[in-house]
């Protein structure tokens, strides 16, 4: 679980990354479309995050839930 | 008469008679509250306790009692003013009246309180425990946790049954913006003496799976005054501020901050403020992605479209920067022609000019060589008319000692030999005299 919130933090470095990257003119037009790329899978990363319900968390939230009862 | 023994009854109503008289005045007495209790009707009844210094043993007690039609007016003043429900263990300073009635005996009715001395010995109180916290270096330690990005996974220390915890978790379940969030309940008692021990027991449960949860959320349902010394107790407060989670309370009170709500990471005065507080922080994290995202879905385009201008710009550039070209060297090529037939032209006037010069130094040579021949001639006559052989056919001789010519007879000794050289042959004679 520590790993996953880990990786939602290292998603939104990543994408600074990349902004900052786009915004200071350092990118080399060839390399565009694989940076395109990897943000549109991060962005995708991070809004499942926020937006869906996860079910393994659920789920461990549940075998939480009947250990205490 | 002096002897008659008096009945109890004559005996109390002597006291209370000496008492009235004695102590016929309303007395500001300070004193704790300790059993207290109202009646079916509104009457309350309860124990003025006064504990030694440390706070175990009695030293004074005494039976109070307000009367429904004070208790009314006294309570709501008296909560209204310190945020506190009247309850056992709150020191207060009243206005009394001392009675002793035959057969209930001593006690003192309240007729008036001053809510002010509760407040500043809560406040003391107060200030007493956050001072310990401060020596033991723990005072700040949960404010100092850093809120994760996402707080999404809650531990909710609340009681099942108050209003407060539904009202937080439809506020979060139906936020606007749709994030997920995913909070638990672990019970416990909110109200009363048992506070703190129960809340320190659901904080245990949690810490045992902490790596499941993002943040500690501590809220009590709003409503009527209640007793919230609980949440002004020592233990409650190290146990919170060394939380490893970052804590925040919503626990719905109007008035000061209790010890819990100084030392909690976050404190926020209802359930609703607590779960908005923690959507409006998911909130600042989706707006961070979009920010991203927005810059990611218009500055690829943009810079695309960029780069198909500058192609374009190339494209139409070409043909004039090639004609240009051509013209250059167009231009230095007539430039190099031009000066090569300068040159060419040059060179062959020079040369014109020197064939010209060409029959002058022939005559020239030709006369050179003609004088030379003619100096050579006149020399070699010079030279023939000069020789010795010339001169030995007109009879002179040539006398030569040891192969030398003589020229003066004074460099002779008699008996050198000579070799005299005539115009035909020579001979040798010896000088005898001179």
């Amino acid at each position: 679980m520590a790993a996953k919130k880990e990786t939602y933090s290292e998603a939104m470095k990543r994408l600074e990354e990349i902004v900052s990257r786009i915004e200071s003119n350092e990118l080399d037009i060839d390399q565009l479309g694989e940076y395109l790329q990897e943000a549109q899978k991060l962005i995708k990363f991070c809004k499942n995050k926020l937006y869906k319900a996860d079910a393994e968390i659920k789920k461990i939230l549940e075998e939480d839930n009947e250990a205490q009862a | 008469m002096e002897n008659k023994p008096l009945s109890l009854l004559e005996l109390n109503s002597l006291v209370r008679r000496s008492i009235t008289s004695c102590l016929p005045d309303e007395y500001w007495v300070q004193a704790e509250l300790s059993d207290v209790r109202v009646n079916y009707s509104g009457h309350c009844y309860l124990e003025f306790v006064q504990k030694d210094a440390t706070g175990n043993a009695l030293l004074a007690k005494a039976r109070g009692i307000i009367w429904t039609n004070v208790f009314t007016r006294l309570r709501s003043y008296f909560e209204r003013e310190t945020g506190q429900a009247f309850v056992s263990g709150l020191k207060v300073l009243v206005k009394v009246t001392v009675d002793f009635h035959e057969l209930y005996g001593y006690s003192l009715t309240v007729v008036n309180i001053d809510p002010t001395y509760t407040l500043g010995d809560m406040v003391r109180r107060r200030k007493e425990i956050l001072r310990q916290l401060d020596e033991e270096g723990i005072l700040t330690l949960n404010k100092e946790l850093e809120l994760p990005v996402l707080t999404q996974r809650i531990a909710v220390i609340s009681s099942a049954t108050a209003a407060g915890y539904g009202d937080f978790c439809n506020q979060l379940l139906h936020n606007s913006f749709g994030f997920v969030f995913y909070p638990r309940l672990f019970q416990a008692i909110m109200q009363g003496e048992q506070v703190e021990q129960s809340i320190i027991q659901a904080l245990d449960r949690i810490n045992a799976t902490r790596d499941n949860w993002d943040v500690v959320v501590i809220i009590r349902g709003g409503g009527a005054t209640s007793d919230l010394s609980g949440f002004d107790t020592y233990d409650l407060a190290a146990n919170c501020a060394q939380f490893p989670l970052p804590i925040i309370t919503g626990i719905g009170h109007e008035r000061d901050d209790t010890v819990l709500d100084m030392i909690s990471h976050t404190r926020v005065k209802t359930p609703t403020a607590a779960a908005e507080f923690l959507i409006n922080h998911v909130r600042r994290t989706a707006q961070e992605l979009e920010a991203y995202e927005e810059v990611i879905y218009q500055e690829v385009p943009r810079l695309l479209q960029q780069e198909k201008q500058r192609l374009g710009s190339f494209v139409t550039r070409i043909p004039g920067q090639v004609q240009m070209r051509l013209q250059r060297e167009n231009f230095r090529q007539e430039k190099f022609q031009n000066r090569m037939k300068t040159a060419w032209q040059s060179r062959l006037l020079q040369e014109n000019y020197r064939l010209q010069l060409m029959p002058r130094l022939l005559s020239a040579l030709q006369n050179r060589v003609q004088r030379e021949t003619h100096r050579l001639e006149l020399l070699t006559q010079r030279v023939d008319s000069a020789s010795p052989e010339k001169l030995l056919k007109k009879g002179y001789s040539l006398t030569l000692l040891d192969g030398k010519v003589v020229t003066d007879a004074s460099l002779l000794k008699p008996g050198d030999e000579v070799e005299t050289r005539l115009a035909k042959g020579k001979f040798r004679s010896k000088v005898i005299n001179k």
